[in-house]
């Protein structure tokens, strides 16, 4: 007979491999980071000596890193927005029709694609003689909103007051797909009677999205919101290729980074990383709040 | 019997491979890691690696090749980790950030013997001001050499390469009035400190910035002026080395600055702009240098357990013949005396070929050029960020140069005072 301190053995024995690995590559460098964080390291002999929250009072006054705890935060602005465009999505590709599996193919292509080289091709339709501008000068001079031969030259990745933006565009190109994938599974969960049953009572397509979709794939959003709310304050490999942190875009990792690997300061780097993963935890307990399933 | 004979066989076998394996781990193994040369140069540097071994017999050097980018991060961890290799290839401004924090050893004793062989200006270049030690054997350097595009210039009214660079700014509005095309292309992108000092302007004076001198706002005010005529490029900031190649080559500007290694590209992928290149040497400024001086060099890690081998493979590296080869295979220059005097370097001085052109006119400017860069900063990241800043505000209009400038430099002292 089994009983219940040998399931958990086993339990335990199957989760082994995984849990170690974790361990090993997630647990240790969050430990280890922390402890960092408050000490001075110094490369050279690799000591750790304890300074009293010197970094974190360090941090605290420096106003990069608040203009890049700024520029973080303000790429939230993306998660609302690629949510609910990826539930559109998810929704649209989710029918029947023939050539659907083209569909979700290419939206998915973005997220498979390596950042370097779709900010390569990004940095072509930004730029001040590129292609988004290049549209936009067509589109102007058909509706007469510009003049023959007049151009927009608008510098979408140069400009402080927009270049941020239209990193979060390719955020959202790069990062729409993915979520799309995730409700798709969502809603392929639903079961078709309830949606048949609100077609028979009257329901148009806006009130059964908003009254039977939404509702049922609450756990898938709750699920993306937090893995793109996390994404979206971790925002670095898109600024790096984008605008290498110029014109206002100079997100908290790229601080961190930075302060690690430009200017060796290992502690500081730590204590900026903490700090940043402080404010990830204060967004997932608000997420958790209000998605998360009432008991 | 048979199967006695086998297993004696392997064992024989075994042991022959174990001892042969012992034999080569007695060779002191230095590894050297060289910065962003593969895949072009793989064979010089192949090459280079099979010559040093063939001439040792206690050293064996590995080559191992490492991006630009990814050079410092892989370089700090594996000092963290402590298993950095023995020898690596820097540019000077990285020189001095790795002797600052001590990241790298001097080797002031161990070059003593040989210094002699190498430029007065690369000498110069590897010594860190902090303390005045050597660190690091110097390599190949480049130098701009200014690049234009005679159709354009003529097209302009234009009849020669501007002399100064007040005048290589006019020439670039001239461009831009008469024919619509952006006249020149700064190097903006890697930070406008090196300007300055390119105009002779200090930039940190006694532990103080002092980049905030009318001088200093009368540079960034022509820079401000020549973007405002479209002189320079809208993007200029976003423009690094493939990209002012790239524009060069679409006919999208007349003239910028390089070196002669940049013109390759457009040989082949521009053929037609390629034939009405001109080049001229980059005028020189109040900082007595042509703009677009970077000297590479090796350096031995602190990590490092073999200082004397891996200094010793450092000077094979750096030696006349290995220079040499090196700068023919790549259109850099070496920068010992006795290699930079070789005849190969002024065969094109009377050149038609705007390579051939390039590398006499280079080998001319190399003699006085530096490279341009500040060191021992208490906050560098944020410090280069904040003055980088102020100046692009500045430049593309959002702010007065003066306003600008004062502000960077107040941010500035801050982090000196904070440091003291």
């Amino acid at each position: 007979m089994k009983t219940s301190s040998s399931y958990t053995t086993i339990a335990y024995l199957f989760m082994a491999p995984a849990l170690i690995l974790m361990g090993i590559f997630t647990f240790w460098p969050v430990g280890f980071n922390t402890y960092l964080a408050f000490h001075d390291y110094a490369l050279v002999d690799g000591t750790a000596t304890w300074n009293n929250f010197a970094h974190f009072k360090y941090i605290a006054g420096e106003e990069l890193f608040h203009s890049a705890i700024k520029n973080s935060l303000l790429f939230l602005l993306v998660v609302p927005v690629i949510q609910l465009a990826a539930l559109v999505v998810a929704k649209l590709v989710n029918s029947k029709l023939p050539g659907m599996t083209f569909f979700r193919a290419s939206y998915y292509i973005p997220v498979i694609t390596a950042v370097s080289i779709a900010a390569v091709v990004w940095s072509n339709v930004y730029k001040y003689d590129g292609m988004l501008n290049m549209i936009l000068s067509w589109v102007g001079q058909a509706l007469h909103l510009l003049k023959a031969g007049e151009m927009v030259e608008i510098q979408w990745i140069g400009d402080p007051h927009i270049a941020i933006f239209s990193v979060m565009g390719f955020v959202f190109w790069k990062g729409i797909g993915y979520y799309m994938v995730l409700y798709l599974a969502g809603l392929q969960a639903i079961p078709a009677e309830v949606e048949e049953a609100a077609v028979l009572d009257g329901a148009n397509a806006w009130q059964r999205f908003w009254k039977i979709t939404v509702p049922m794939v609450k756990p898938t959003i709750l699920l993306c919101t937090l893995l793109s709310t996390i994404a979206a304050i971790k925002a670095f490999q898109e600024v790096v290729v984008l605008t290498r942190g110029q014109s206002d875009t100079y997100t908290a990792l790229f601080y961190v980074y930075a302060q690690a690997f430009q200017n060796y300061n290992f502690g500081r780097a730590a204590a900026a990383g903490l700090v940043i993963t402080f404010f990830c935890m204060i967004l997932a307990i608000i997420q958790f709040r209000f998605f998360g399933e009432k008991k | 019997m048979m199967k006695f004979k086998r297993s004696l066989a392997v064992a024989a076998a075994l042991f022959a491979a174990t001892t042969m394996s012992a034999m080569a781990a007695e060779k002191t193994k230095v590894e050297f890691w060289s910065n962003s040369l593969s895949p072009k140069f793989d064979s010089v540097m192949k090459d280079l690696t099979a010559k040093f071994n063939g001439s040792q017999s206690e050293i064996e050097a590995k080559w191992v090749d490492v991006d630009w980018d990814a050079f410092l991060p892989r370089l700090t961890a594996s000092l963290a980790g402590g298993t950095a290799p023995d020898l690596v290839n820097l540019p000077k401004p990285w020189m001095d950030d790795l002797a600052q924090k001590k990241l790298i050893l001097p080797i002031t004793k161990q070059i003593a013997g040989f210094k002699s062989n190498y430029t007065e200006g690369a000498l110069k270049d590897v010594t860190y001001e902090g303390d005045k030690q050597i660190y690091g054997l110097p390599w190949y350097q480049v130098t701009g050499v200014m690049f234009y595009n005679k159709e354009l210039l003529t097209k302009a009214g234009v009849k020669e390469a501007p002399k100064s660079f007040g005048e290589l700014l006019a020439v670039a509005k001239q461009v831009k009035e008469k024919t619509g095309v952006t006249g020149f292309a700064p190097k903006l992108n890697d930070g406008f400190a090196g300007w300055f000092l390119y105009d002779g302007l200090p930039v940190v004076k006694g532990g103080k910035a002092v980049f905030n001198s009318p001088a200093h706002v009368k540079l960034v005010e022509a820079f401000a002026d020549a973007y405002k005529a479209g002189a320079i490029p809208k993007d200029a900031y976003k423009m690094g080395f493939e990209e002012q190649i790239a524009a060069f080559d679409g006919g999208k500007v007349a003239i910028f600055a390089e070196g002669a290694h940049a013109l390759k590209r457009t040989k082949t992928d521009a053929p037609k702009i390629y034939a009405q290149t001109g080049v001229a040497p980059f005028p020189l400024a109040g900082g007595k240098t042509p703009f677009g001086g970077f000297l590479f060099l090796w350096s031995v890690p602190k990590t490092s357990k073999h200082v004397d081998a891996a200094v010793k493979l450092g000077q094979f590296l750096t030696s006349d013949d290995a220079q040499l080869a090196f700068a023919k295979a790549s259109a850099t220059f070496p920068s010992t005396n006795k290699a930079l005097a070789d005849p190969f370097f002024q065969a094109g001085a009377k050149s038609n070929d705007p390579i051939e052109k390039a590398l006499a006119t280079a080998a001319d400017s190399i003699k006085v050029t530096s490279t341009l860069t500040i060191s021992g900063l208490p906050d560098e990241a944020a410090m280069n960020k904040k003055l980088d800043e102020a100046v692009e505000a500045a430049i593309t209009g959002q702010k007065p140069a003066k306003q600008a400038l004062d502000e960077a430099v107040a941010y500035w002292n801050e982090k000196f005072s904070a440091k003291k």
